[in-house]
């Protein structure tokens, strides 16, 4: 990796940044030859960010604030921004994690009038009663999707059972029940406290100049200085025992699922680089170049998807396993054998290197489409970092870290199993015939 | 974007797309579909992915595409319409991204070609060890195929709708084959396709010369083929009928609603405009009538959403729906269709959509996956190589009317319903 800084790549990642004085980060990577740019507008603030200080008054949320938030943020006075953006021709769309809210749009033409709409919708909330009563349906059917989703239910299970009271615990959306409770004054505070600009980044990536992005930050006043809001985020403490070991449910699924979950020292905010390692580690040991992928896959032990995943936000760290299997206790049984020999005996060196490989050529491919290339920028910026900075860690990892890492991460004593079992009802052969005369 | 014919039923598509940091090198093998063959062609793709003669363990082929910075070596099959086709395609970073300067193109047309043209054989025909893990794959994966309710649903409703029609062969497989397939009756297959298919080489961010190596090493390895290319099905249509309305339950959360309607006649490729049109108004997009009024308006639907399948002349709505709502749900979406058929349209709602179509074909050449898709499905419709451009052009001269007479001649034939039993409570 000593030549990561070639010209070819310096060119591909080459965007712009910037701090406006109103505390807004802009990121803006000039794409050449493209048609489209894509733009996202994202703050700090998701489902986790539940219990927080502002202005030196406590502000408790239900679960599912962030998500409602996400969904009101479309509707204001004069009407639903997505008819707006319907008259620019830009595809909007928005999404809420644990940690962020994010707005985004594509836009081939009127890039100047669909950046309006977005900072406009953004900076401009409005809710009413009636407003969050008719989101609460909408919002309802959304959660009962991902309640039928056993790969959902394997996630928040396992947050279930890995922490005590740390809001990763909750469902994103929330539920019917905690989504009840919103009021317009919950809305307010969290866009007071969550949506000033120093707590947001700007990316766009595609047919676009910084010179436009300011001038669209100038029209809504994003070049002004601003008052700091004063926010404390408020955390129960959290200890690292588990609050279960096992959780078991029953769903409509025709095999079992599972889950594996190892609960971790929480990472400081800006720390990309242990995400990064445990990413590789996880390669090591059951991505498709390891001795334990092949032997679970010839013996069809599980589903080709299974595989780890590192899951971390604010005061949360844990790596999860999720696939099918017949016989899940015997998977973990060969998860827990491999990560012990691995422990023992130290990471293989050729795979570790085949796996920075790896993560080297999907960054450089993220740098490819201006969606993946603006959101790339954005969700590094969120940490404090760009691109370039990320490559420059990949490179400096060695297999030497993964070991000293493996020495206190993926601990049996902090691992929990969520099994989901067939409820029986997904294994019936043929449907009910019922022919009926059409109600036209 | 240059078509060339290269050898009867080879053809050339390729674009140099110099802005891109990856290159791709495609092979699309295409054959009409046959119900005998059809599980043998669902393992088919599994069993190649594993790895190809000169490096036939899989562990192996990982490390390799790893080694060429997690290139992506797939094998994929697909059905169109009454066309099966099966494409076997390189994607990586350019050479110029290369740490030490490895000629990776080169690596990828090797890798493609070597996948389809010099499978893993042992005596002579696929590894028997290696087609019957993969079979166990396929096995789980049509197992499974219930565990995400809203891609089963709409698979149960294709069934009942295209019956024993030759667009109804089931492409991802027949469970109950799947144990008596032998590695003899891969090889077959698989041969079958080498000699019948239709061939589409699609080379894209590689420079010319590099592209005239490639069209080369295929033309070398197909003459020692023997080949008797098919021609492929043309667009098909299913007659009217009667609505079917299937219930199947399940203890699930949400309901799932699949309608299946039909043009009555096959597609003919002047009328792809107005049906681009028609179904972003009626519910393929944000402005669509679906979106608003059945979704946004009454909150019947979480997702409520139309798309057209041109190869079969088919609208499928789906929609989420609470167990309660489907009937309702079900009426709703009959009656935005048939107000957009009989009522006003207008001049507002029908340029937001038309806008929304322009500004998302504009981006198209925006990525490779976006150029491949658009110029192959281009290939497969018969009608000429359309671009973006053209088609953006077309669509700028679509009318209310020429909206309205595709939504006429869409008939319902079936309403296919997950839900569960009557009397089950609420989770």
């Amino acid at each position: 990796m000593s030549e990561l800084r070639s010209q070819a790549l310096a060119d591909a990642a080459a965007d712009q940044w910037k701090i406006l004085p109103s505390g807004l980060t802009v990121l803006v990577q000039p794409m050449p030859g493209y048609s489209g740019t894509h733009v996202i507008y994202a703050t700090r603030f998701g489902s986790i960010d539940r219990d927080f200080r502002l202005n030196g008054r406590e502000v408790h949320l239900p679960a599912g604030v962030a998500h409602f938030l996400e969904h009101k943020m479309f509707e204001d006075q004069d009407g639903d921004a997505f008819a707006k953006f319907a008259k620019t021709g830009a595809n909007a769309n928005a999404f809420t994690s644990f940690d962020r809210t994010c707005y985004l749009f594509t836009a081939t033409q009127q890039l100047d009038e669909s950046l309006d709409v977005l900072l406009g919708m953004v900076g401009h909330p409005y809710f009413t009663e009636q407003t969050i009563a008719k989101e609460q349906g909408i919002i309802g059917q959304e959660i009962k999707m991902y309640d039928d989703s056993a790969d959902w239910r394997l996630i928040t299970g396992l947050c279930e059972c890995l922490y005590h009271s740390h809001p990763i615990r909750s469902d994103i959306a929330g539920t019917c029940e905690s989504i009840a409770e919103i009021t317009p004054k919950m809305l307010y505070d969290c866009c007071e406290a969550f949506y000033a600009p120093g707590n947001m980044v700007l990316a766009a990536a595609g047919n676009i100049t910084m010179e436009q992005i300011l001038a669209a930050c100038e029209r809504h006043g994003l070049m002004e200085l601003r008052p700091e809001e004063r926010v404390q985020r408020l955390w129960a403490e959290e200890p690292m025992t588990l609050a279960a070991t096992e959780k078991r449910i029953r769903m409509p699924v025709s095999k079992p699922c599972f889950g594996l979950g190892f609960k971790e020292t929480p990472l400081a905010p800006d720390d990309l680089r242990s995400e990064l390692l445990y990413d590789l580690i996880l390669c090591c040991v059951c991505g498709g170049m390891s001795p334990l992928y092949r032997r679970l896959y010839d013996s069809g032990l599980t589903n080709p998807g299974f595989g780890g995943e590192v899951l971390r936000v604010d005061g949360c760290c844990c790596i999860l396993f999720t696939g099918e299997s017949d016989e899940p206790d015997t998977v973990k049984q060969m998860l827990l054998g491999e990560i012990e020999r691995v422990r023992r005996e130290g990471i293989d060196r050729e795979v570790f290197t085949l796996c920075k490989n790896e993560k080297y050529g999907q960054l450089i491919e993220n740098l490819e489409n201006v969606e993946d290339s603006a959101s790339q920028m954005a969700d590094f910026a969120l940490s404090g970092q760009t691109v370039v900075q990320q490559i420059e860690a990949l490179a400096a990892l060695t297999a030497d870290d993964a070991d000293a890492a493996l020495q206190h991460i993926l601990q049996p004593a902090r691992m929990a199993m969520m099994y989901i079992e067939p409820d029986g009802t997904a294994d019936l052969p043929e449907a009910d015939d019922e022919e009926t005369e059409d109600e036209e | 974007m240059k078509r060339t014919e290269i050898a009867p039923g080879v053809h050339l598509l390729w674009d140099p797309a110099p802005k891109f940091n990856r290159c791709r090198i495609s092979i699309h093998f295409a054959f009409p579909a046959k119900r005998e063959t059809a599980t043998a062609h669902a393992l088919l793709p599994l069993v190649m992915e594993r790895g190809y003669a000169d490096c036939p363990d899989m562990t192996q082929m990982t490390k390799t595409l790893a080694r060429l910075y997690g290139a992506d070596l797939t094998v994929d099959a697909r059905p169109f319409g009454a066309n099966h086709n099966l494409c076997v395609s390189a994607t990586g970073i350019k050479d110029r991204f290369a740490l030490e300067g490895e000629p990776l193109t080169r690596e990828y047309a090797g890798l493609a070609l070597g996948t389809a043209f010099h499978p893993a054989f042992v005596g002579g025909v696929f590894d028997p060890e290696a087609v019957g893990i993969e079979k166990q794959m396929l096995r789980k994966a049509l197992e499974d195929e219930v565990n995400e309710k809203r891609i089963y649903c709409q698979r149960q409703a294709n069934r009942e709708f295209f019956g024993d029609s030759p667009a109804g062969i089931r492409q991802e497989g027949y469970l109950e084959e799947v144990d008596a397939l032998t590695p003899e009756a891969l090889t077959a297959a698989y041969r079958e396709m080498l000699e019948t298919a239709q061939i589409e080489l699609l080379i894209l961010g590689c420079e010319e010369a590099e592209t005239e190596q490639v069209k080369d090493a295929l033309l070398r390895e197909l003459s020692a083929v023997e080949r008797r290319p098919a021609p492929l099905c043309g667009n098909m249509a299913m007659p009217r009928r009667e609505p079917a309305r299937k219930v199947e339950c399940f203890d699930t959360v949400q309901a799932k609603l699949c309608m299946l309607f039909t043009l009555g006649e096959p597609m003919r490729p002047d009328q792809i405009a107005a049906v681009r049109l028609a179904m972003a108004l009626y519910g393929g997009s944000v402005t669509s009538r679906l979106f608003l009024n059945v979704r946004e308006r009454d909150h019947l639907c979480y997702y409520c959403a139309s798309s057209f399948q041109s190869f079969t002349g088919s609208m499928a709505v789906n929609s989420g729906v609470e167990h309660a709502d489907a009937a309702r749900a079900e009426a709703a979406i009959l009656k935005e269709l048939d107000d957009l058929r009989n009522g006003p349209i207008t001049d507002e709602e029908l340029e937001d959509c038309r806008l929304s179509l322009l500004s998302g074909m504009a981006g198209i050449e925006d990525s490779l996956g976006g150029i491949e898709t658009w110029y192959y499905m281009e290939v497969l419709r018969g009608s000429g190589l359309q671009t973006p451009d053209e088609a953006r052009a077309a669509l700028r001269a679509v009318t209310k009317e020429d909206v309205r007479a595709i939504l006429r001649q869409l008939s319902l034939s079936v309403s296919y319903l997950l839900t569960r039993e009557e009397g089950t409570a609420d989770v």
